[in-house]
């Protein structure tokens, strides 16, 4: 199990990768260590998500790519 | 000897007939439950200035009665005033004094709302819910009715209320007098500061009482009139115009609220004032010149010590400040203490002020620390159940007001006495436990606009 990651730290244009294997750029980030303001990049188990921007919940995150 | 009753409000504790009121109206428990319902859920209150939030997302935390409330500024502009409670398990969504965020997050279960109050973020929405909760239904609860006036955001729960103007009544003159600006421009006033806030072991109702337009206590504040603390070295405030002015109480019957107010002569000089500081005194020498080339209907009014109902006290010169005793218990109440200048003033005459000010008022001013000693050891020695056999009297001048004052051309609204050269009288009190009562005792808005039934004409305008 990995770390948590501590969503505050992260800046907006930062991709994150989700739980359901989803990932998601970070476009806007209330730093309230709760949620992210994200567009879905990629996202094989609901393929419609792709390109929408959704509230992304921080215990989502597992992972981040630079 | 009638023993002390143990339930709540019952007609007769307020007896405006004798001029007797009860202690119980101040220290029982189940009588204070009762106000937050039947007074602070259906009146308007005061919950803070545009000012504090000038900028989208900008938010102030404030009070409504007990319960907290979060004003904000949405991301498009609009004022919102809403209960900070998550919808989902009641958790504070906002635990700062102030600031500005795009969200307000509940750190419970992480329920999210944005600025406009709808809920935005649920965890595992699609997966717990299953997409089916309807975050429309669950936003944040927000006031019935909302008004902006001259910078200040006054809020009611109670959608049948009448509009905040009528709320006032002839009283917005009074109002008036803090928020337009010095030389008589509208709607001037800005918040200087934070906001002074402290607790004090007394029901919300003896400041209320006080602030009413309490001039029989001045011995209270003998030792800070010697000191001098007043903006010209001598006493607590500048008073020249006592020597030419009627000094009177006003009391709007049928609305609670309530003052004592200078009423000038026609064709009135300006008297020196803020001898302290040339400056200063140069500033309000000059607005006093501006005043009176713009000859409003309050050009001869200064204000004094007022109480809008049911708990927003009002000061409007000297120091220039808006109080709030917010209810905590039946023995204790929180005060908030809101500072203001005129927003164009120099930054010097804004400095002088903040220090007189604090020097007056707050946790440390001088003159509130005497009112405070009073209503504290009052209410502690009212609780007993001997004491509360004893009622008050509030007797003093009563009968003597009249409904029809004038002096020199100026009618004054409202029920008057001139305490000009009697001192005091206790009308603005009997004015306060009156609409109380009637606020007690009547179960919805309809009993409690006597005005519009006396003019069916406001009625229909009301609509």
């Amino acid at each position: 199990m990995s770390y948590p990651i501590n969503v505050r730290d992260l800046a907006a244009g930062t991709t994150v990768v989700l739980l359901s294997g989803a990932e998601a750029e970070i476009v806007d980030n209330p730093k309230d260590g709760v949620w992210l303001f994200a567009r879905y990049l990629k996202s094989p188990g609901d393929p419609a998500l792709v390109g929408q921007e959704e509230m992304i919940f921080a215990q989502d995150v597992v992972d981040t790519r630079p | 000897m009638a023993m002390n009753g143990t339930n709540g409000y019952r007609p007769g504790l307020v007896d405006l007939s004798t001029g007797q009121i009860s202690r119980e109206i101040f220290v029982n428990d189940d009588i204070y439950a009762q106000e937050q319902e039947r007074v602070f859920a259906r009146s308007w209150l005061f919950v803070g200035h545009e000012s504090q939030i000038p900028n989208p997302g900008d938010f102030f935390v404030s009070r409504m009665g007990e319960e907290s409330v979060i004003l904000c500024r949405d991301r498009a502009g609009a004022v919102h005033v809403f209960l900070n409670s998550c919808r989902h398990r009641g958790m504070k969504v906002c635990r700062y004094d102030d600031g500005n965020t795009t969200v307000f997050t509940c750190p419970y279960h992480g329920w999210s709302y944005g600025t406009d109050g709808a809920l935005v973020g649920v965890p595992y929405f699609r997966e717990a819910y299953h997409s089916a909760l309807d975050k429309s239904k669950w936003g944040l609860v927000e006031v019935a009715q909302l008004a902006c006036y001259k910078g200040t955001v006054w809020a009611n729960w109670d959608a049948g209320a009448p509009p905040f103007l009528e709320y006032l009544g002839e009283f917005r003159r009074f109002l008036d007098l803090i928020l337009d600006g010095w030389d008589g421009r509208e709607g001037q006033a800005e918040l200087l500061g934070g906001v002074q806030k402290w607790l004090i072991p007394c029901n919300w109702k003896f400041p209320a009482e006080n602030f009413s337009g309490d001039s029989y206590h001045n011995i209270s504040h003998r030792s800070v009139d010697l000191v001098g603390v007043g903006p010209s070295g001598k006493s607590r405030r500048d008073y020249n115009e006592l020597n030419v002015a009627r000094k009177l109480h006003v009391a709007i019957a049928d609305r609670g609220h309530q003052t004592i107010t200078y009423l000038l002569p026609k064709d009135h000089q300006p008297q020196p004032a803020y001898q302290n500081s040339p400056e200063v005194a140069e500033y309000f020498r000059h607005c006093e010149e501006e005043r009176r080339k713009r000859p409003g209907a309050n050009a001869r009014l200064i204000g004094a010590p007022g109480e809008i109902f049911p708990n927003v006290a009002l000061l409007p010169r000297q120091p220039r400040t808006i109080a709030v005793w917010h209810p905590k218990s039946a023995h204790q109440t929180e005060v908030w203490r809101f500072f203001f200048v005129d927003r164009d003033a120099p930054q010097a005459v804004k400095n002088f002020l903040r220090d007189y000010y604090i020097r007056y008022s707050g946790p440390a001013g001088m003159t509130e620390q005497d009112d405070m000693e009073n209503w504290n050891y009052a209410h502690a020695a009212s609780r007993g159940v001997i004491a509360r056999r004893h009622p008050y009297t509030y007797e003093m001048g009563l009968g003597h007001a009249v409904e029809d004052y004038e002096f020199e051309g100026f009618r004054m609204p409202g029920r008057v006495i001139d305490i000009t050269s009697i001192q005091a009288s206790e009308e603005p009190m009997r004015n306060l436990y009156g609409r109380w009562a009637q606020f007690m005792e009547a179960d919805s808005w309809d009993e409690l606009m006597s005005w519009r039934r006396n003019s069916p004409v406001q009625a229909e305008a009301a609509k």
